[in-house]
């Protein structure tokens, strides 16, 4: 923020009483099953050890523009769940000014972090970047920290994407695994798909709580790498199941015993595990916290928050689409 | 504070919470570009609407019970978040413009959204940019910035005044500060007063004597107050008798008789009279309703023979021409029916002696004066007797008990609190001011703290905590558990 050398703030016009638009995505990469054999339903007993439970999410949302670049803001959130009560720190929000000039300066921040960006990525990409880095940090930190506990992941464990490098994400898992913890990570939406459905169709005529265990699916697929096994994970009734990753490297009844751990000692509505959810809840950014973000922006680095006429507005009046319109 | 919306003679204005802008503030909005001013009064002080609040606050809900923890935010760009979230509608009405620093009361400009700038301004200021008179001034309190804020005497001179609010506001209170407030410039006041109230206005807090001791007159009927009939005119003691003791029409006719034959012999005693009665040959039926009007009379202890005992308006008023005073007729303890005949003697009288030109003018106090006033009284004391040079000042803790037509000819209103949406409709329809005005700010006046409307104030509603008195207190209601409460 500090490099500001813009005169006006012009508002994401985005309508802000929209959810608001953010851009860290389960980016899963199409991969193909290539000998896809069987789907194996695993039952689930909830067991009464009681474990630890840690969720990170983190949220990125576009602020603006200025004369020079975009503005936009991360906010990231761990809940963890202790004696039946749910604790919280918020990091941020933490607000960013993206230019051609300090690229350079943040694509060094992400080689040292082994973030590699090919090409010329939008600033939109930047942002969602900037996301990830922060959420590995707190990942990091969670796995360096907590000890036999489970922790939970937003999105999947496939790496090798720019958000996600092979090395720290292995990192992340091993340090993890050392303290005797165990990642679940659960996806929301998933592009997998198995004989041309969905892999999370699959679970609507199970009988929950239980996995489904997907064989079949290839380790790597170019410079991406599975790093969990893929299951569906259908943990209470209703419509919900989700994709669940758990970490390769940790012996198969053990990953099962995790989630039978998750089942005893979480609140689960519809299959989604009441810590995660708040985690997202307390990172997401509402419409008020933008307005507040773009006032102190305006108010510290004295710019003057102007609207420039919308285009699509002016040309289409009604009939204009997208989120502009 | 930045301009929002217009809507008719409203405004919104949204405000910062760091504002310090309160309900009845007045704001000026500036457009320096044209040199025009809108001055506005603040009705009202909503939450701003914000988009996302509910998402936000739904969040923050969570947190209080079993959900707790903590923000690491080193910027501090939370601050501006709250700072969102804590945004105000100020709820204001136009209640003139200024152009080239002349007040014109014009609520179709429309200022700048953009250009305008907004700004507090104080009462006084706003009052003496209004100009008026300033002579005769009566130090009512001080407003919300602290200013004393005074009326003057013009404004109660040929006025119709109405002070209302719920019990125990101040209304009596403030009702004294006027009567005083007039005193001291050498006016006549006579106070109708149902509860012993003004009975002190002579003495200080202390009990001693105070500065107004020589000026105060307290009337009580069947005590210090006693008339005979020989002062009474024929007029007077008809109103009596049809008004307060219902007689009926004949019966009214063979009294006007009886009372004829009476002044022909000169004989204007109680025995004489109910002599003149026994002896009079009509109906018997029409004797009866004669004689039991006259033992009424007998029975206020009101009247007397002895004409020494007997007080005379004309020489009371006589007392009150150099310096001023006032007359409180204490009507405490007094029934019903011996009220109905105090008041009708009195109102006659006074009538009487202002149609004469014996006295110049009277300001007329009149505590819960439906209790007492007569229906056919109300319009004639508002309509013909202000032209007789009779001003009155209403107070009443239920304002529907006074007409709605006395609410549209009162020319300043002296609103105490009221929490009842009734009562507050009731005061609303006083046409000096808008009803929203008089609904929102009423409803959250402090106790001793009383909205001016109208005149004197000159149609800028003012908010005003009421000074207080060195004056004795009467009619405080006894309490069965004072010992305790005391000790």
């Amino acid at each position: 923020m500090k490099n500001i050398e813009s005169s006006y703030l012009q508002p994401n016009q985005t309508p802000l009483n929209q959810p608001a638009t953010e851009y860290i995505a389960d980016a899963t990469p199409i991969m193909k099953i290539q000998h896809p054999s069987t789907i194996k339903t695993i039952p689930l007993e909830p067991t009464l050890d009681e474990k630890p439970v840690v969720a990170v999410d983190v949220s990125s949302i576009r602020i603006g523009e200025t004369e020079t670049g975009e503005l936009c803001a991360i906010r990231g959130a761990i809940v963890w769940k202790e004696k039946n009560r749910y604790k919280y720190q918020r990091i941020g929000p933490f607000p960013f000014h993206i230019t051609e000039q300090n690229k350079k300066e943040i694509y060094k921040l992400f080689r040292n972090h082994h973030f590699e960006i090919s090409g010329a990525p939008n600033i939109a990409n930047i942002q969602a970047r900037i996301g990830n880095l922060l959420e590995r940090w707190l990942q990091l930190g969670i796995s360096c920290s907590a000890y036999g506990a489970i922790i939970l992941w937003d999105g999947s464990m496939t790496a090798g994407m720019v958000g996600s490098p092979v090395d720290e994400m292995s990192r992340l898992l091993e340090i993890a695994r050392n303290r005797l913890s165990i990642v679940l990570a659960f996806s929301k939406n998933t592009t997998l798909r198995f004989s041309g459905h969905k892999l999370t169709d699959y679970a609507e005529k199970a009988e929950p709580p239980c996995l489904l265990q997907i064989n079949g699916f290839p380790l790597s697929s170019g410079p991406v790498l599975l790093l969990g096994d893929v299951y569906v994970a259908k943990l209470t009734r209703g419509v919900c199941s989700f994709r669940l990753d758990i970490d390769r490297k940790v012996p198969r009844e053990r990953a099962i015993g995790a989630v039978q751990s998750l089942l005893g000692s979480e609140l689960l509505i519809q299959s989604y595990p009441e810590t995660l959810r708040l985690a997202h809840i307390f990172s997401t950014f509402t419409a008020i916290e933008v307005i507040g973000i773009q006032r102190f922006i305006a108010h510290q680095y004295g710019l003057k928050i102007v609207t420039r006429p919308n285009v699509r507005r002016l040309l289409f009046g009604p009939f204009g689409k997208g989120a502009e319109g | 504070m930045r301009l929002y919306k217009k809507e008719g003679n409203s405004l919104q204005i949204l405000s910062s919470p760091k504002d310090d802008v309160e309900k009845g503030d007045y704001l000026i909005v500036e457009d320096a570009m044209v040199n025009r001013k809108l001055i506005t009064q603040v009705i009202d002080v909503q939450f701003a609407s914000v988009p996302g609040l509910l998402e936000e606050l739904l969040r923050d809900s969570t947190t209080e019970e079993q959900i707790y923890g903590e923000n690491f935010d080193p910027l501090g760009v939370s601050s501006h978040i709250n700072h969102i979230q804590d945004a105000r509608m100020l709820i204001c009405k136009i209640r003139g413009t200024m152009l080239n620093d002349k007040l014109r009361v014009n609520s179709s400009w429309l200022p700048s959204r953009s250009k305008s700038g907004i700004t507090k301004i104080s009462i006084n200021s706003l009052l003496a940019h209004v100009g008026g008179n300033k002579d005769l001034p009566i130090n009512i309190g001080e407003t919300k910035d602290a200013s004393p804020l005074n009326i003057t005497a013009h404004d109660l001179d040929g006025r119709l005044n109405i002070i209302t609010g719920k019990k125990g506001t101040g209304k009596s209170h403030l009702s004294k500060l006027l009567v005083l407030g007039l005193v001291d410039y050498k006016a006549t006041v006579v106070v109708l007063d149902l509860n012993g109230e003004y009975t002190g206005l002579g003495f200080s807090a202390k009990g001693g004597g105070n500065e107004y001791s020589s000026r105060v007159h307290v009337l009580t009927p069947g005590a210090n107050f006693k008339v005979s009939l020989s002062q009474m005119g024929l007029s007077v003691i008809l109103k009596i008798l049809i008004h307060a003791l219902d007689l009926p029409g004949t019966s009214t006719r063979e009294f006007k008789r009886v009372w004829k034959s009476l002044c022909q012999q000169g004989k204007f005693t109680l025995e004489d009279l109910g002599e003149a009665i026994r002896k009079c040959s009509c109906n018997i039926h029409v004797r009866d309703a004669l004689f039991s009007r006259y033992y009424s009379l007998v029975n206020s202890g009101f009247f007397t023979d002895n004409e020494e005992s007997a007080i005379s308006f004309e020489k009371l008023f006589e007392k009150t021409k150099k310096d001023g005073g006032v007359l409180v007729i204490n009507l405490k303890d007094v029934s019903s029916v011996d009220r109905q005949i105090v008041l009708e003697y009195t109102l006659g009288n006074l009538v009487r002696l202002l149609g004469q030109w014996k006295i110049k003018s009277v300001f007329l106090f009149a505590e819960e004066a439906h209790l007492y006033l007569r229906e056919t009284y109300w319009e004639d004391i508002v309509t013909r007797m202000r032209h007789f040079g009779l001003f009155t000042n209403f107070v009443t803790n239920q304002p529907d008990t006074i007409k709605e037509n006395i609410y549209r000819q009162a020319d300043s209103i002296f609103l105490f609190n009221f929490t009842n949406e009734r009562d507050l409709e009731t005061v609303s329809k006083a046409a000096r001011v808008d009803s929203e005005t008089v609904k929102s700010i009423a409803q959250e006046l402090p106790p001793h703290h009383c909205l001016l409307i109208g005149r004197a104030v000159k149609d800028f509603p003012v908010m005003v905590k009421v000074r207080a008195l060195d004056i004795k207190t009467m009619g405080q209601t006894r309490l069965f558990f004072a010992d305790s409460v005391n000790a």
